[in-house]
């Protein structure tokens, strides 16, 4: 029962008691960097949690292989390998999230959260709890950047992208906001304006949270 | 063995195994990459040669940025060129592709790659980010190079993006000298 709730807490830890942007604070470059659009925002996410789920289970894997000495260049060929085969792929099969995430896909090598997961979990632990913490971290910075990306883009812009399918474009358009927009949402001081109602206000979820 | 011999053996053997299973994804995904980017380049030059034949594309040699010409004809005249650019934006090189009559004015022009920032640079790749240069480019109506040659509303559109629009501009503007120099060329 124990190990059960244990395997759970690794999962769940992600979202709010460790979470990657507003607790731990790791990656906030691509964070603050892609999420102009919700599509982006959303693309960005999975791709890194495609990345960090196999790095945490393939580090977690060859722990006792990989010496103490060399792990940190080991890592890093693993996470790139990983990120370049997202890269093929999405440029052969979804080449509009492709040209959208531009520069930031191949940054997720040197995201800090996927070497900061490796680091600090996948080599100490083992593969389920690592592919678990994976997860769970995935989907967190999954739900920030989608949380972020919706409030700048909706202010920004006055729209919200989706995915465009073959008879909608994927584009919202929110009536007055698309007039007037506040376009310093769309650009860096926009955004790290909005990070900083954003930390206070995940710490109070987190602090009413744990007081219960 | 020695120990350093050992982790040589062991980043050895990660790196190997990474690059063949790369390779393996690269055989693969490189036709339908090669596909998608011959698609993108048609449907760019049927746009961009607004109605007018396009010849064969003859390769220059790259000064300021302008590194091949198509003829545009139309009713077997020379109309003017098309010509794939390449300029440098915030986020590195980009190609695009551009059609100009022979005095040297804009027809059209399409972004074709680039690394710009989503929602600032990358605006340029749409269709209403080129009209504000459409036109310009004759001697009354030269190629905007800065954001206080544009009206207001355009300027306010590349505000957060003037390294793209700064780019583009230029690669525009140094196309247009060239299609006016080489406008009697056959």
């Amino acid at each position: 029962m124990s190990e059960k709730k244990n395997h759970l807490m690794e999962f769940t830890k992600g979202f709010l008691k460790e979470n990657p942007t507003f607790v731990v604070v790791l990656g906030l470059c691509p964070t603050l960097g892609v999420s102009t659009q919700v599509a982006n925002g959303i693309g960005m996410g999975l791709s890194a949690l495609f990345v960090l789920f196999f790095s945490n289970i393939l580090i977690s894997a060859m722990r006792k292989v990989i010496p103490d000495s060399i792990h940190i260049p080991a890592y890093i060929v693993i996470i790139s390998a990983l990120v370049t085969l997202i890269q093929m792929f999405m440029q052969a099969y979804l080449p509009s999230l492709y040209s959208a995430l531009g520069v930031y896909l191949p940054l997720i090598v040197v995201n800090c959260i996927i070497l900061g997961r490796a680091e600090a979990f996948a080599s100490k632990n083992g593969i389920l709890d690592s592919a678990l913490d994976a997860l769970g971290m995935g989907l967190g910075l999954t739900m920030n950047l989608t949380i972020i990306s919706l409030i700048r883009e909706v202010f920004g812009a006055g729209t919200i992208t989706l995915f465009a399918t073959k008879n909608w474009d994927g584009v919202i358009h929110i009536p007055v906001l698309n007039q007037y927009p506040v376009r310093v949402m769309t650009l860096a001081a926009g955004a790290l304006l909005l990070m900083g109602y954003l930390f206070p206000l995940f710490h109070k979820i987190i602090a009413k949270k744990e007081s219960k | 063995m020695s120990k350093n011999l050992r982790y040589a053996v062991i980043l050895f053997s990660i790196c190997a195994v990474c690059a063949l299973i790369l390779a393996l994804a690269n055989s693969v995904t490189a036709p339908v990459i090669a596909v998608h980017a011959e698609e993108t380049r048609q449907a760019a030059l049927s746009e961009i040669a607004v109605g007018n034949k396009v010849g064969q594309e003859e390769a220059l040699d790259g000064k300021d940025g302008i590194v091949s010409r198509m003829k545009l004809e139309s009713g077997g005249k020379l109309v003017g060129y098309l010509l794939t650019l390449k300029g440098n934006g915030y986020g590195g090189e980009f190609t695009m592709m551009a059609s100009f009559s022979l005095d040297g004015k804009i027809l059209a022009a399409k972004m074709l790659s680039d690394g710009e920032t989503p929602g600032l640079g990358k605006k340029s790749e749409e269709s209403w980010y080129m009209t504000k240069f459409i036109g310009t480019g004759t001697k009354d109506k030269p190629v905007p190079t800065s954001k206080g040659m544009l009206a207001k509303a355009d300027s306010d559109a590349v505000s957060g993006a003037s390294v793209t629009f700064g780019g583009v501009s230029k690669v525009l503007a140094a196309g247009s000298a060239y299609v006016l120099s080489a406008g009697g060329a056959k």
